[in-house]
């Protein structure tokens, strides 16, 4: 399929291609300017697709009304702590499933993939509970253990890992055994160090997982210096619940840009990263 | 060696085991439970009510509403993702010059926040927003998009397609690329006309990634959650309350936690059947995989 | 250095009985090829005295030592595998010194003998490249320096040249023969291929089925095959097997005649050429003898087109007679 294309096919590929990018750029475009422009602006016809006068007092009233800085800090750390703990805890059970050959690990390994057909919704109000019970109700704990140790993203990340290690030559293993190393040395030294790529791809994808969740944290979180980004985003409101637009979208446009940045550098990683995990899904 | 063997296997699965029984069995056992039980929070009753919950879900007149609801924003999702995926795939995967940042632009919106990426789109499509104002330059009056029953759900499912339609626009590139290059050659010279080869070849070798893609969007699609939180609340009416929402509804806003539970059961049944049948399915349509 | 005894070992698994019993010495400072078709149990039986296969039943010996329960670490054995096995993210030097690493080996220690082994292999250009830029060939190397650094007692290779091309591995086997006569360590070698140990072994251990067929030197197999099995396995192109009675025997009689043992010459079986393969020096003729296929080698050029009727006569003292129920030599 992929032949020589005539010069008129061309442009009109690249027309077709053009249109199509219009829903996928513009809502970014559209909310980093609309940032930025006064109040009056935002809604003004014909839209202004390019600011000419700025208005940065949106961006103080981010901070202003709402801890922001502290809510920012809160979707990064617990974000960081879900990629990394996630990264162990799945590495770990993916590699016993895939090499260690134990008594009733198939009957376990379904156990654990019962947990990729349980959306976190259907347990929410069960672990809300717990959570009560347990004291940790406005705290971070249900945000960082759950998705971690139990939920879909630990467990689809452990399948994922899974299929790594079952794809690694058991040969390097044996050598390593040979060569006088025990099991958790042959994982760190030689199994670990191999995964990098599988490891790439949970990483962003526990990472973007975390940075989303939208139900849990609005469930468990009630004070809003314990807010995450996404769940502030929509707390700044007017008297009547109104949005108040270009606080809304300054306050999106802080949450989103950096991860875009990142993802502009890294974008082979994110792309074949997330390609690899939704595939071996 | 057996023993140490099975010891340190026991140990390298401990986390995730420990986190299954605690988050997801203990759960799952207790939203049964619950099911069970009148629960009111605010009233502050539980007591055991035996199958009333089920007698409810059966006879609520809100559920034929929320499954249509759940129904047509996962049907329309599906098919307009998955075409629209596997169009982008084909478009990126041509011999053209820059075509790598039309491939990254296509996949940006899937690494942007989920709720500022709907913020924006809920802004777009304010009665007086950004998407009504380049219609009114062409003379078109827009409707009030989020705030129109007919177009609400339209609009929901729009914001979720461009969120993350790249992920399987790259899925279906790389099935794609993957597809040998000599069949194509074989089938040119066997005279087999451009869409002949797409139909002939291309689809049937591209199928276990199509049902792949097809379950894992289903399964995502019945999780939609904070899109409707933030762009409708479920409304107008009742038009975009799916499953999901209206279970948040009834056990954080009516504080109804027995009858939420019992919502739950059913969007377990509901994900556990699908999933079921998707992996039937793709034992005996899918003859491809290796 | 060390001897090595396997003695009436079994494996099974669940109820698939894969070694059914095997015995065999293996001599201090010998070179044992491990031989047979793929599935007889030959690369099982040497992972087990690797340690990478639990025992069933039965004892290996290493030096003495029975080492059924030994970790393969504890067993001082070097491995070389088929693919190689190097690790790839780590450089040739550190593949090589990375066993002596994890034995508590000093800095320097490893040193010395990392560049000791690259120097015999003719590594020391390619030490701190990694797995992945180096040729087939190379990896080979490589593979055996890190078995060599260690000077273990017993050297296990498991079909080592298989994955390199013809050319190749003709180096590589007269490396490997070179390492054990400079080493003089005891060498215990898997392979398919029946040239590879001819030419290498000091002894070839001929498997089938999860057992020993016979055990005995190149010169030995070729000229006394114990059975039916050896005889076929042996030799290329294989032995021919003619009835009994077509060659003046009883009917319970199998004959062997391997092809470079024919000559044209009157009296003999009488051919129907069907083709006719010439090798340059050597010509390789295929006839049709009453339904049954005769291959026949000679070392000169023949002139026979298909169609020819050729008469072979077996070279006086070159039959092998075989009971053609049980397939032992008689």
């Amino acid at each position: 399929m992929r032949t020589e294309l005539s010069p008129r096919l061309k442009l009109a590929l690249y027309g077709l291609l053009c249109v199509l990018a219009i829903p996928f750029v513009f809502p970014t475009w559209w909310m980093v300017t609309s940032s930025v422009k006064p109040i009056s602006q935002i809604f003004a016809f014909p839209p202004e697709l390019i600011p000419h006068t700025f208005d940065w007092s949106s961006y103080a009233d981010v901070f202003r009304l709402q801890p922001f800085a502290q809510q920012y800090w809160n979707s990064c750390y617990i974000a960081a702590i879900v990629t990394v703990g996630t990264m162990a805890v799945s590495s770990l059970a993916g590699y016993a499933f895939a090499r260690i050959r134990f008594p009733g690990s198939n009957l376990l390994f379904l156990v654990v993939l019962l947990g990729l057909l349980m959306p976190t919704e259907v347990t929410i109000v069960p672990l809300f509970q717990m959570s009560l019970k347990a004291g940790m109700v406005n705290t971070h704990w249900p945000l960082i253990l759950v998705p971690m140790l139990g939920g879909m993203p630990s467990v689809f990340s452990t399948f994922v890992m899974r299929q790594f290690f079952i794809a690694l030559p058991v040969e390097l293993e044996e050598a390593a055994r040979v060569d006088g190393l025990g099991r958790f040395k042959i994982f760190w030294t030689i199994a670990l160090p191999l995964a990098r790529p599988a490891l790439a791809a949970v990483a962003i994808f526990t990472f973007l997982q975390s940075w989303n969740l939208y139900l849990e944290p609005i469930v468990y979180l009630t004070s809003p210096e314990k807010y995450t980004l996404p769940q502030a985003l929509t707390q700044y409101v007017d008297v009547y619940q109104g949005p108040m637009w270009n606080i809304q979208l300054a306050a999106a446009t802080l949450t989103a840009l950096p991860v875009l940045v990142v993802f502009i550098f890294a974008q082979r990683q994110f792309i074949e990263g997330l390609a690899h995990t939704g595939l071996k899904g | 060696m057996a023993r140490r063997e099975s010891l340190a296997g026991y140990l390298f699965i401990a986390p995730q085991l420990i986190g299954i029984v605690v988050f997801v069995l203990i759960p799952l056992g207790l939203v049964v439970y619950y099911s069970l039980h009148e629960w009111n929070v605010l009233a502050g009753t539980f007591k055991f009510v035996g199958p009333a919950n089920y007698e409810k879900l059966a006879s609520d007149p809100s559920l034929p509403e929320v499954l249509l609801a759940s129904g047509l924003f996962s049907a329309g999702l599906v098919v307009f993702n998955l075409s629209l995926a596997l169009l982008l795939a084909i478009l990126v995967n041509q011999k053209l010059r820059g075509i790598a940042v039309f491939r990254t632009l296509f996949f940006s919106p899937v690494v942007v926040s989920l709720v500022a990426w709907t913020i924006v789109w809920g802004f777009l499509l304010q009665a007086n927003g950004g998407i009504n104002g380049i219609l009114a330059m062409f003379g078109i009056t827009g409707p009030n998009w989020l705030r129109t029953p007919a177009t609400a759900m339209i609009a929901v499912i729009t914001v979720q397609v461009f969120k993350n339609v790249g992920l399987n626009m790259v899925l279906f590139l790389a099935a794609l690329q993957g597809v040998p290059r000599e069949l194509y050659e074989a089938a040119r010279v066997d005279g087999a006309s451009r869409f002949k080869q797409f139909r002939r070849i291309t689809v049937p070798l591209i199928s276990p990634t199509i049902l792949l893609t097809m379950i894992i969007t289903i399964v995502g699609s019945l999780q939609v959650f904070a899109q409707i939180a933030v762009l409708t609340q479920g409304g107008p009416g009742m038009s975009t309350t799916v499953l999901v929402y209206y279970l948040y509804q009834q056990a954080f806003q009516f504080h109804r936690f027995g009858y939420g539970s019992t919502l739950a059961i059913l969007l377990f049944v509901i994900v556990a059947v699908l999933t079921f049948v998707q992996w039937q399915m793709r034992r005996k349509l899918v003859f491809y995989e290796n | 250095m060390a001897a090595v005894a396997i003695r009436n070992v079994v494996k099974r698994y669940g109820a698939n009985t894969v070694i059914h019993g095997v015995s065999a010495e293996i001599a201090d400072g010998e070179f044992v090829v491990l031989v047979g078709p793929s599935g007889c149990g030959k690369s099982t039986l040497l992972r087990m005295i690797a340690g990478l296969e639990p025992i069933t039943e039965g004892e290996i010996e290493i030096g003495g030592r029975v080492v059924n329960e030994l970790e393969p670490k504890d067993r001082d054995i070097a491995m070389v595998f088929q693919n190689y096995a190097l690790y790839p993210h780590m450089t040739v030097e550190k593949n090589m010194g990375f066993s002596l690493e994890h034995r508590g080996a000093s800095k320097a220690e490893i040193a010395g003998r990392v560049h000791w082994a690259a120097d015999i292999l003719g590594l020391g250009a390619l030490l701190q490249r990694r797995p992945g830029q180096l040729s087939g060939g190379q990896r080979q190397r490589v593979a055996m320096g890190r078995a060599i650094v260690r000077n273990p007692q017993v050297f296990l290779f498991d079909e080592p040249l298989s994955n390199l091309d013809a050319k190749l591995r003709v180096v590589m086997r007269g490396e490997i023969k070179g390492l054990h006569q400079r080493l003089g360590t005891t060498m215990v070698y898997v392979t398919h291929d029946q040239i590879e140990a001819m030419t290498m072994a000091d002894k070839i251990v001929v498997m089938n089925a999860g057992r020993i067929e016979q055990i005995g030197t190149a010169t030995e197999l070729y000229d006394r095959p114990a059975n039916l099995f050896v005889a076929g396995f042996i030799g290329s192109p294989a032995m021919n097997f003619i009835p009994g009675p077509a060659m003046g025997q009883g009917a319970g009689i199998t004959v062997g005649v391997r092809p470079e043992h024919f000559e044209i010459a009157d009296g003999g079986l009488a051919g129907r050429v069907r083709l006719v393969e010439p090798l340059g020096s050597d010509t390789q003729i295929t006839c049709d003898v009453d339904g049954i296929e005769i291959v026949a080698m000679f070392h000169r050029r023949v002139a026979a087109t298909p169609g020819d009727t050729l008469s072979l006569r077996p070279l006086a003292g070159e039959t092998h007679r075989f009971e053609a129920s049980t397939g032992v030599r008689l």
